[in-house]
């Protein structure tokens, strides 16, 4: 499913670019498009309990992006263009768009009738000073790619928006859905000090949006919302409500799930993932989308420019093939991702389709290979240990020992067993498992460490997720950045001409160049690509699972 | 009791709580790891690390940092959170309750219980009972809260159906009144009784010993000789002088019982402040974490004056100057 969704959005900006209409079929097509498809009419009315892993403080995802406060509020708010399951980008607050000068401008025609949760009428303004006051500011990933990328906006008349580029910017519109673009309310909003707080802005803890739901109570335990009768989608949602229950262990949530105290969970664990299956009361649907963004690759990082004092180990490329030959990946993919997702075959998530390289030769698992790869670079073998005997840049008599670190949770198996395959061809390994901010510490900010794992989501667009890992201008001390510290003007080049490439079918072949780059290079070992299950009481149907933002909008559930 | 002396503890207090403020505020900002990220997810360029940065004050020299987190707190304000957003004494006072209720009837239970069980345990010591109680308490008290929780949620609430497994409420119902406060019952008693397990088991102990040893004291064997049975001069004479070490011994659990209640309260999903401090520890959101602790150590002090003067009621030889 994912797999058409980016190659039919660039195929439709296509379209667009083309054609030049001012109406591209918008709204003739009918609103539930987005939803499975169901043969009985969907009962309405019920109660649909969600359980969500942390209390977010705040409900107003245009500010931020984390996580919590975006699966919390999501429901709320709409974007201006959203995704169908069969991968399209669909008209939500916008009606319809047409791009022009080669991707420098896209002019949005917005739904007219739209109602904010108190009654206004949602206008042109809203977009405007949503954009301007909140997302390019607050809101990290739309700061940093349209924020960088200049984005001025215009609001001629009440329903029309134009987004404004000094250079062609391809990925725009699969940057505006709820998740990365919520639009927000001027009205309620401009009188703020502090956008960012609620302590500064007491409306994000009441939030008034145009989505399916609206705000009953926010209280310590849950977040209650209300069907939003005047809802612009006609007779969504089916739900009376929502309860977002804050339930911190996912092990709790689970067990809550079985025992019908609640009706979802947006991620079962992986040693739980077969009990889950086996019980007929309970739905699953594999997705590869979490709030913090969609196509996630599980990656280890080399640190090819480690800091004065430290041993560059990875310097070599032969000695980043050793490894590669050494780490039996599939391995890792039956144990730790309790085969959900697939191993990776190439340095961009398959999820991007368009973007994605097929047929790439990327190192088999060879302990012999790594063997001799190790021994060419000057690594010998002695007594069972690597000890550098002539390593460029490494002093001889250096022992092979490196550290490894990466999340406490589950890949703290990846690390185990990455360090059993690493001492078979005489590597030694220290696990170190840390927490998120730990982890971004030693890995990005003071590179203090030799290999890492973590988990890069590329998003829709290579723009919003890869290029940070690969461009030479994203070695820097932000977390998730180019953790290798990699750096070869030919892939930056590469990068920026695709990037300004309007047509998708002359992007493809750049990156695919780009790939092949990055396989010669391996600054990376891309060792899986993660995908969520999502577990919902058997008795609701309806779920939207490519969506995480408007999951529930044409959810129904058996009384 | 002294006027003088309970205004004299409280001032105390005053240095005490600073200590740990400045302990804490230089553990807090040494840890690895940067709030801005937590806050910004993982795709801020360095433009957006550097103006978050600046908001929260963290561009700023940690003296500085200190010095007006200091003053703000001196006039009652305790700063907003950085990732929750939200006024610190809001969140704290809001969360309070919950874990007042969970931690309050923990502490009932393992008092009362524990005195109890203490108490039948010294009647025949080292009898079958007593043997029984000894062996319970020493496993009671090994288990980690966290383990017996989730061990509880397995095999009481999942397999019996007759507790639930998560909340404070029923997230579907909407009772009011006493129906209410019935639900909310219905959920404290699996976690209150992790929560106790341990303590119980403490308590016990100490209540056992502490009445076996003044069953020994001259005074009982007077009050046996004039015809008392031995369980009436337990519970009417030795147990009240036997309380004293238990009273200790509540006192100075009470950090541990707060302890007990942040694992507690994540595993069961209990909205109190054990969730609230766990979260921010993970998220190195220090404001969040300096005021938890400030409240906490304030506790802390406060429990032990109330401790030192519960000692003068149950044993009126002790007097405070």
């Amino acid at each position: 499913m994912k797999k058409r969704l980016a190659v039919a959005v660039l195929a439709m900006m296509l379209v667009a670019t083309a054609c030049g209409g001012d109406d591209d079929g918008g709204d003739a097509a009918p609103d539930t498009q987005s939803t499975t498809p169901t043969t009985a009419a969907p009962a309405r009315g019920g109660t649909l309990v969600v359980a969500i892993g942390s209390d977010p403080g705040s409900l107003n995802p245009a500010v931020t992006s984390n996580g919590g406060v975006h699966t919390a509020s999501e429901m709320m708010f709409n974007g201006l263009v959203g995704w169908s399951a069969d991968g399209k980008p669909t008209p939500e607050l916008a009606q319809s768009w047409t791009i022009d000068g080669n991707g420098t401008a896209y002019n949005f025609k917005l739904r007219t009738g739209v109602k904010w949760h108190d009654g206004r009428d949602f206008t042109s303004d809203d977009v405007k000073f949503t954009f301007e006051r909140a997302l390019l500011k607050l809101h990290s990933r739309t700061q940093a790619s349209m924020g960088s990328a200049q984005l001025t906006l215009e609001a001629p008349n009440p329903t029309t928006v134009i987004f404004r580029f000094p250079n062609p910017y391809a990925p725009l519109l699969q940057q505006l859905n709820v998740t990365e673009a919520p639009i927000i309310p001027k009205h309620i909003y401009e009188g703020c000090t502090d956008l960012a707080t609620v302590a500064g802005c007491p409306a994000n803890k009441t939030p008034v949006g145009t989505g399916p739901f609206k705000l009953d109570s926010y209280t310590i335990q849950e977040i209650k919302l209300v069907r939003n009768p005047t809802y612009f989608r006609a007779g969504l949602p089916y739900l009376d409500g929502m309860v977002q229950r804050v339930i911190p262990d996912v092990g709790t949530q689970i067990l809550a799930l079985e025992n019908k105290e609640i009706d979802w969970v947006g991620s079962v664990p992986g040693p739980d993932i077969e009990r889950v299956k086996k019980n007929s009361a309970i739905g699953t649907s594999t997705a590869p989308r979490g709030s913090g963004g969609g196509n996630c690759t599980t990656t280890m990082i080399f640190n090819m420019k480690p800091p004065a004092g430290r041993t560059p180990f990875f310097a070599d490329v032969r000695t980043r093939q050793a490894v590669w030959h050494a780490i039996d990946r599939n391995q890792a993919f039956r144990t730790v991702s309790f085969s959900q997702g697939k191993v990776s075959a190439a340095p961009i998530n398959s999820g991007i389709t368009f973007a994605a390289a097929s047929g790439l030769t990327l190192p088999s698992f060879d302990v012999n290979r790594a063997k001799t790869l190790l021994d060419q670079v000057g690594w010998k073998d002695e007594g069972g240990a690597r000890v550098a005997r002539g390593v460029a840049n490494v002093t001889d008599g250096t022992k092979f020992e490196i550290d490894w670190h990466g999340f406490a949770g589950d890949q703290t198996t990846y690390g185990e067993q990455l360090r059993g395959q690493l001492s078979a061809v005489g590597i030694t390994m220290q696990v170190k498992t840390e927490d998120n901010a730990t982890f971004s510490a030693a890995v990005f900010n003071r590179r203090d460490f030799d290999t890492g794992v973590a988990s890069y989501c590329n998003g829709d667009d290579p723009e919003i997720g890869f290029r940070r890992q690969v461009d030479s201008r994203q070695i820097s001390t932000t977390a998730f950045s180019n953790g290798a510290g990699y750096s070869n003007p030919d892939v930056d080049r590469l990068l920026d001409t695709a990037s300004r490439e309007p047509d998708p079918a002359k992007r493809t072949p750049l990156y695919r160049e780009l790939q092949e780059q990055l396989v010669k290079d391996l600054p990376y070992v891309w060792l899986t690509e993660s995908a969520g299950l999502r577990a919902f009481n058997a008795g609701c149907t309806g779920f939207n699972h490519q969506n995480t933002g408007l999951f529930a909008e044409a959810a129904s559930c058996k009384k | 009791m002294d006027r003088r002396y309970v205004i004299r503890r409280l001032l105390q207090v005053l240095p005490a709580v600073a200590s740990i403020l400045i302990v804490t505020f230089v553990v807090v900002h040494a840890a690895p790891g940067d709030p801005v990220v937590a806050v910004a997810g993982e795709s801020g360029d360095e433009a957006y690390y550097a103006f978050m940065r600046e908001k929260f004050g963290l561009d700023r020299p940690a003296l500085q940092q200190f010095l007006t987190y200091a003053g703000n707190v001196l006039r009652g304000d305790l700063g907003v959170s950085f990732v929750l957003g939200q006024d610190v004494s809001t969140l704290i006072a809001e969360r309070v309750p919950a874990t007042l209720l969970l931690m309050g009837t923990a502490l009932l239970v393992s008092t009362v219980g524990g005195v109890v069980v203490g108490a039948l345990a010294a009647r025949r010591p080292f009898g079958p009972f007593d043997l029984s109680v000894s062996t319970g308490a020493l496993i009671g008290y090994a288990l980690p809260s966290f383990w017996l929780a989730q061990l509880a949620m397995l095999t009481i609430a999942f397999r019996t159906g007759w507790f639930p497994i998560q909340g404070m409420t029923d997230a579907r119902a909407n009772y009011t009144g006493l129906a209410h406060w019935g639900d909310v019952a219905h959920h404290l008693v699996l976690p209150a009784l992790v929560l106790a397990a341990s303590e119980v088991a403490l308590i016990s102990r100490i209540a056992r010993t502490g009445i076996l040893a003044e069953m020994d004291s001259d005074y009982i064997r007077v009050a046996q000789a004039k015809g008392l049975s031995a369980s009436g001069a337990l519970f009417h004479h030795a147990l009240r002088n036997a309380l004293l070490p238990v009273v200790t011994v509540v006192g100075t659990r009470i950090g541990f019982l707060f302890s007990g209640a942040v694992l507690v309260e994540t595993v069961f999903g209990w909205p109190g402040l054990g969730r609230l401090v766990l979260s921010a520890a993970q998220t190195r959101d220090h404001p969040v974490l300096l005021g938890m602790v400030l409240v906490v150590a304030f506790t802390l002090v406060l429990a032990n004056l109330i401790t030192d003067l519960v000692y003068s009621r149950v044993d009126p030889r002790i007097r405070y100057r």
